[in-house]
């Protein structure tokens, strides 16, 4: 596939790949950002995720167990909001996102979503460090380059 | 004292006592209401206070089917024993006479068969609504002594005439004497109690329909 | 904030009006709020009933403000308002209660339970009852700007991450735009897909707009703790912003309280009328419809619901733009047995959801939510507030329902034609 450049044309290169597919390309995703996730959950739903032989079952579970975790992380209204865990957050929404059926997903790809969210973590990332380094458009790169190394694997 | 001098009592000195302490206690407790005045609202209106707070007197009278369904016994007995007083107090012959004196016109009655009907049903309204306040959880929850005397001095009244109709038990005079005694308590206590809602009613439901019809919604 | 007994009387006090007045003289016992509230009908706790949580007002009212209640009171014969009351009363005024208003729209003889509620709140806070979180969230929202804390580098962040994505720019402190959008901290922690969203609309509408760099915070913690001079400062903010950036219009974002606190509550609070107007992001996006200026294409054949936010639907008047902006996208719309303005509260709101010791009763009474989402069986629930999304989320997560929760907004982006 040719390179990609811009998110028009990462988004319509992963509406194009079947939801199985989707969702295996979703799991790198967020492996990536994995390690600002704490919650162990996530790492073990990751692995259903990226199990192209996994049952509607496992996926069910994986699906239900990443979002407990979201719940669990996701700053309560009016508590002292604290970004470094709220990456481990975004994490276990991207992970959801992964795992949700095609026809639920926003945006119609859960891989998009996934990518989103996991962009959103690195986000987080720099917030907490009160970094200039401006922005997660690194993220986007690498999320480009993992759907090309995917797709022409 | 006899039985003349008891029903000449309670229709002379008697009513003229409950008349004012009724009326006096009425102009009082609302002044004490209106003259707290309220804050005028300084947003942007979406829609009228005015019109949606007398269109909020009449439909708050008519509750949504969901609402229904959760407090049908309220409703239901509520409705029942209020149109029974409207119709005993207000549409029965011997009392629009009596209105006649006070206010100088009376209207046309509903005949008594009915009227004596209406009471029995209402009375049995009554004790129905007793036995639920004593035994619902919320009411037992909330009652006090006041509304177990509201109560009373509710049904006494439509017991009292019954009882006088009927000329069950005493005499005539003693008998319409105890029910003029009746509603004469119920005249002296009406303005200590929640039976001023008879006419805070129109004002409060008047306030919900504004409050909430300034934001847009018809309560 | 210094509290004392005193002062929370003083407060009540203060709260006594011509309103307050007519609705404590009319109230019969009849119980039928209890029947319209779900912290009632989902634990059958009789305590819950709302017109009972008003009682510290109603002592006061009754005891200074009637004729009999002050006869009664010289004679030793007044009921007090002390700090046991206020302390038991704590959990039943904040812990049990969202505002949410449907037992106002209930009572029979018309009484505005859920405002009166909101009054006693004033008198809780002054006497230094009201929740730590809340007093927290308060505190923070004072001296940072934001309920969570939320500082505007890390909006900054969120807004540059947005025109990365987007590669559309977001306008930030533009003078003379016509609206001015605020942002809750929900939105901005939880949900900043949210911000997307209205960027992508807007900018496909040709909507000229700017979100403010010195006060975007749409959340009042001052209006769900009660406490009007902390609220009104927040307002304030707002107010100021407005008028520095001279715009026609404040938006309130997808959050219910914020919504009633700015719109309603706000020029009340401040002491005087706005000179902008305030709407909510769903009316602002209903006119758009209307003046053929949103494009959509695409339907979501999932079958959905709409869950009203409380705040915005009984208590702000934000009834039909929802549903006329659903349709532009949904074929397959059910309405919630009870909807619109009779909609069942989630049990978050006012407050709630930041009061951890009210985790469990929040979880409880979602069993309303749960029992009206059984009856119609929906694949997906559309809402337009942030905190009832998480925490509907958290109540179908607690009774192993499997029913994605959807942003009115970010749905509606979704669909705009490209």
């Amino acid at each position: 596939m040719a390179p990609i450049s811009n998110d028009d044309t990462f988004r319509q290169s992963l509406l194009q790949l079947e939801p199985a597919r989707q969702r295996l390309v979703a799991a790198r995703f967020v492996e990536h950002v994995l390690p600002l996730c704490s919650d162990d959950r996530i790492g073990r739903a990751l692995k259903v995720a990226a199990d192209a032989e996994a049952s509607d079952d496992e996926l069910a579970g994986a699906l239900k167990s990443a979002r407990a975790a979201a719940l669990d992380t996701h700053t309560r209204c009016g508590a002292e909001g604290n970004w470094r865990d709220q990456a481990g957050y975004f994490v276990c929404r991207a992970a959801v996102a992964a795992l949700t059926p095609g026809e639920l997903a926003k945006g119609g790809s859960p891989a998009w979503q996934a990518a989103m969210s996991s962009r959103m973590a690195r986000t987080s990332v720099l917030i907490s460090e009160e970094s200039d380094a401006v922005t997660s458009r690194s993220e986007s790169e690498w999320q480009y380059r993992a759907l090309e190394d995917y797709t022409n694997a | 004292m006899t039985e003349i001098e008891f029903l000449s009592w309670v229709r002379g000195p008697g009513f003229q006592i409950a008349s004012i302490v009724l009326v006096a206690g009425i102009i009082i407790r609302i002044a004490e209401i209106l003259l707290l005045g309220r804050a005028a609202n300084l947003a942007e209106p979406k829609g009228s206070e005015m019109g949606n707070g007398i269109r909020t007197i009449f439909t708050r009278s008519i509750p949504d089917a969901g609402t229904f369904r959760k407090s049908s016994f309220t409703l239901v007995a509520g409705y029942i024993f209020h149109i029974g007083l409207f119709v005993t107090i207000f549409l029965f012959a011997p009392h629009i006479l009596m209105f006649k004196d006070v206010v100088g016109f009376g209207w046309s009655s509903v005949p008594t068969p009915i009227v004596d009907a209406v009471t029995v049903v209402s009375i049995i309204a009554l004790l129905a609504v007793l036995v639920h306040r004593l035994t619902n959880k919320v009411l037992r929850f909330l009652n006090n002594f006041e509304d177990l005397l509201v109560w009373f001095v509710t049904i006494a009244p439509l017991v009292t005439g019954y009882i006088a109709f009927h000329r069950i038990g005493y005499t005539a005079p003693a008998l319409i004497g105890i029910h003029i005694l009746s509603v004469e308590f119920l005249m002296v206590v009406f303005p200590f109690t929640k039976l001023m809602h008879a006419f805070t009613i129109f004002i409060a439901r008047w306030y919900n329909g504004a409050i909430s019809g300034f934001r847009g919604v018809e309560s | 904030m210094s509290a004392s007994l005193e002062k929370g009387i003083n407060a009540l006090r203060e709260q006594v009006d011509s309103t307050v007045a007519t609705f404590f003289s009319s109230c019969v016992h009849c119980g039928m709020c209890a029947d319209a509230c779900l912290f009632y009908t989902e634990t059958g706790d009789a305590e819950r009933t709302p017109i009972n949580k008003t009682e510290p007002l109603r002592r006061i009212w009754k005891y200074e403000y009637t004729l009999f209640g002050r006869i009664l009171k010289l004679f030793g014969l007044a009921k007090p308002v002390d700090e046991k009351l206020l302390t038991d009363w704590e959990t039943l005024v904040y812990d049990s209660c969202t505002m949410c208003g449907r037992c106002s729209m209930v009572c029979p003889v018309g009484i505005d339970i859920a405002g009166v509620i909101r009054k006693t709140r004033e008198g809780m806070a002054a006497a230094g009852h009201a929740p730590k979180g809340l007093i927290g969230a308060t505190q923070r929202a004072i001296t940072i700007g934001s309920p969570m804390g939320v500082k505007l580098p890390a909006l900054q962040a969120q807004i540059r991450h947005v025109e990365e994505d987007l590669g559309v720019k977001v306008p930030v402190d533009v003078e003379g735009a016509d609206y001015m959008l605020l942002l809750s901290s929900m939105e901005i922690m939880n949900f900043p897909e949210f911000i997307g969203a209205v960027t992508r609309i807007f900018d496909k509408a040709g909507v000229s707009w700017t979100i403010s760099s010195e006060a975007f915070e749409a959340t009042n913690s001052g209006i769900q703790i009660g406490v009007s001079d902390l609220a009104a400062e927040l307002v304030q903010r707002v107010v100021d912003a407005a008028e520095k950036l001279k715009v026609k219009t404040v938006i309130s974002p997808e959050c219910g309280h914020a919504y009633f606190a700015i719109r309603w509550d706000g020029p009340n609070l401040v002491g005087k009328p706005f000179g902008f107007k305030v709407r909510h992001i769903l009316e602002v996006l209903d006119e758009l419809r209307r003046d053929g200026r949103l494009k959509t294409s695409g339907f979501e054949e999932q079958k959905l619901t709409y869950h009203d936010p409380c705040q915005i639907t009984r208590r702000g008047g934000v009834i039909d733009e929802p549903r006329n902006l659903i349709g532009m996208f949904s074929r397959n719309f059910v309405e919630m047995p009870e909807h619109g303005k009779m909609n069942w509260c989630c049990g978050a709101g006012g407050g709630v959801s930041s009061n951890e010791r009210a985790d469990d009763i929040r979880l409880k009474v979602f069993q309303r939510k749960k029992s009206q989402l059984d009856e119609i069986r929906p694949q997906a629930i559309i809402s337009a507030c942030s905190n009832c999304r998480i925490y509907l989320e958290d109540g179908l997560e607690e009774y192993n329902m499997e029913i994605p929760v959807l942003s009115l907004t970010e749905t509606l982006a979704e669909h705009l034609e490209d």
